[in-house]
């Protein structure tokens, strides 16, 4: 019985699940936002949606298995459900990037970015649905191809396929536009 | 072929909208704390304190099967002197659950929160806690390269009624299939008072590796220190034969669990459950105290990417007026552990 008892006890003791949440926010929150802006969202539903992410993700803490997938790969695959929902509801393509400078940035380098941004998306606009997942999840939410395996059902060598084609097919358009 | 075209754009959140959430994050952790009564995960010290519970669950595994009688001239006292360790198969619960076993339940509905268990609260320093707890602090003078005192906390005492219902341990009896183990009728209705004593625990984390990167909370050190729980027992009270249905519940076969019940002295060894996968065990001495190591290697994730989570080690020992558990990462030989646990004054 007692056995029985510490059992209960001691397996939280060595925190298999042991997860720094804090940490997890503060290192996969940025993440999470940019997969939304490279979905094509504006800054401020971007934030909508990573709120939304994260307090999902809050909530379900305690069901978080760290023996099925990374933490990462968890909190996208609630920010894709996420998404998914918001797409449903509405379909905006705004610019990736707003025209406003950061605190680091002057007035014509913030243009600049804009600009660069606004083809950016209208390039990205043209792609498939599929390309601009995996495209927003591999340099928006910086995941691993094996990651983005995991999330889209894909096998990682076709992700890395569907990657490459798809950044070679952009990087020739980029290009046309001459000089960024 | 440059991608960089496709990541240069990336963007760090707003500060004002980073922090915004993160005050989310903690409203959602006190309401659903308020509606729990429950600790909060999103909590500073959670390795720390997961451990703390560790130790009031110690405590409270000692006081699990004796009774305090009103008079004391009937009483033997049980008091720890060891640790063994017993491999447990965490499936074989989790099959016995499913079966609708309900160990909560079983349990639960027997004890009488007295007084109830607290939150563990910071303490100024790890001798403020220890006046407070009622024990002296011990504390290593030798820390692993680049760790220092994070933390210290202190978790309040606490104290429960246990009612034995011999129909529910029979009935667990039943579920592990231990219909040798037959349950004293006169245990019935024995009531039972569990006193768990304040911890204390002291947290040291090491921030950054060697090339300093930062490293997880995981690789935390805790330390947690308590009074040697004495429990009084009724005379004629047979801890052999509780112990011998908790070996049968964690999966000894009938001959397993009458060897290893008759190889130790039930009123003063503490059984220490060590998962069948990934765990190790061995005994050890600490400063010439005989101690238990368990060590315990988390499966790798079924995500290939994620990072396989570190050995976690856990040394139990005991000293002349207190029981001491320092946990943290480490190799199956816990070689950084011990020599931190040896270092403690």
């Amino acid at each position: 019985m007692g056995g029985v008892r510490i059992l209960e006890w001691f397996a939280p003791a060595v925190p298999l699940e042991g997860v720094d949440w804090e940490a997890v926010y503060r290192e996969e929150m940025p993440r999470v936002f940019n997969y939304f802006r490279y979905r094509g969202l504006e800054r401020a539903t971007a934030e909508d949606l990573t709120s939304a992410t994260f307090e999902k993700a809050w909530r379900a803490r305690e069901r978080y298995r760290k023996d099925r997938a990374a933490v990462s790969t968890w909190l996208l695959a609630i920010g894709r459900n996420v998404a998914i929902d918001h797409f449903r509801r509405s379909r905006p393509e705004v610019p990736l990037v707003e025209d406003t400078a950061t605190d680091e940035e002057t007035p014509e380098t913030a243009a600049l970015r804009a600009g660069q941004s606004r083809r950016l998306t209208e390039l990205m606009r043209a792609l498939p649905e599929r390309e601009r997942e995996l495209l927003a999840l591999k340099y928006g939410a910086d995941a691993t191809n094996r990651a983005i395996a995991t999330l889209t059902g894909l096998s990682e060598s076709n992700v890395g396929t569907i990657l490459h084609r798809t950044v070679v097919s952009l990087r020739s358009r980029w290009d046309e536009g001459g000089p960024q | 072929m440059s991608d960089d075209f496709l990541s240069r754009l990336r963007e760090e959140p707003r500060p004002e909208f980073k922090d915004r959430l993160e005050s989310r994050l903690h409203e959602i952790d006190a309401r659903e704390g308020e509606r729990r009564s429950a600790p909060s995960p999103y909590r500073r010290f959670a390795p720390a304190f997961a451990g703390a519970a560790l130790a009031a669950a110690l405590a409270f595994a000692f006081t699990l099967e004796p009774v305090r009688a009103a008079a004391r001239e009937f009483l033997d006292l049980f008091r720890v002197k060891r640790f063994a360790a017993v491999p447990v198969d965490p499936a074989r619960l989790e099959r016995l659950a499913k079966g609708g076993l309900d160990f909560k339940s079983l349990v639960a509905d027997q004890v009488q929160v007295v007084v109830a268990p607290q939150p563990p609260e910071a303490v100024d320093s790890p001798e403020a806690g220890a006046v407070r707890a009622g024990i002296t602090a011990q504390l290593p003078a030798v820390l692993p390269a680049r760790t220092e005192l994070a933390e210290a906390k202190l978790s309040p005492a606490a104290s429960f009624r246990v009612q034995v219902d011999t129909g529910k341990l029979e009935a667990l009896a039943l579920a592990a299939g231990a219909d040798e183990i037959e349950i004293p009728a006169f245990w019935n209705g024995a009531t039972i008072d569990v006193e768990v004593p304040p911890v204390l625990g002291v947290r040291y984390a090491r921030k950054t590796d060697a090339a300093g990167a930062a490293l997880p909370r995981e690789d935390s050190f805790v330390l947690l220190q308590s009074a040697i729980p004495q429990v009084e027992l009724p005379e004629g009270f047979d801890l052999a034969t509780l112990g011998r249905l908790g070996l049968r519940l964690a999966g000894m076969s009938a001959i397993e669990a009458e060897s290893f019940s008759r190889a130790i002295d039930w009123r003063s060894t503490l059984l220490v459950p060590v998962p069948v996968q990934g765990g190790t065990f061995r005994e050890v001495e600490v400063s010439g105290h005989k101690g238990l190591l368990v060590t315990f290697r988390p499966p790798a994730p079924a995500d290939a990417s994620a990072p396989r989570p570190r050995a976690q080690g856990l040394v139990l020992w005991l000293t002349d007026d207190k029981v001491m558990a320092l946990q943290g990462p480490g190799s199956s030989e816990g070689i950084e552990l011990l020599e931190m646990a040896q270092s403690i004054r």
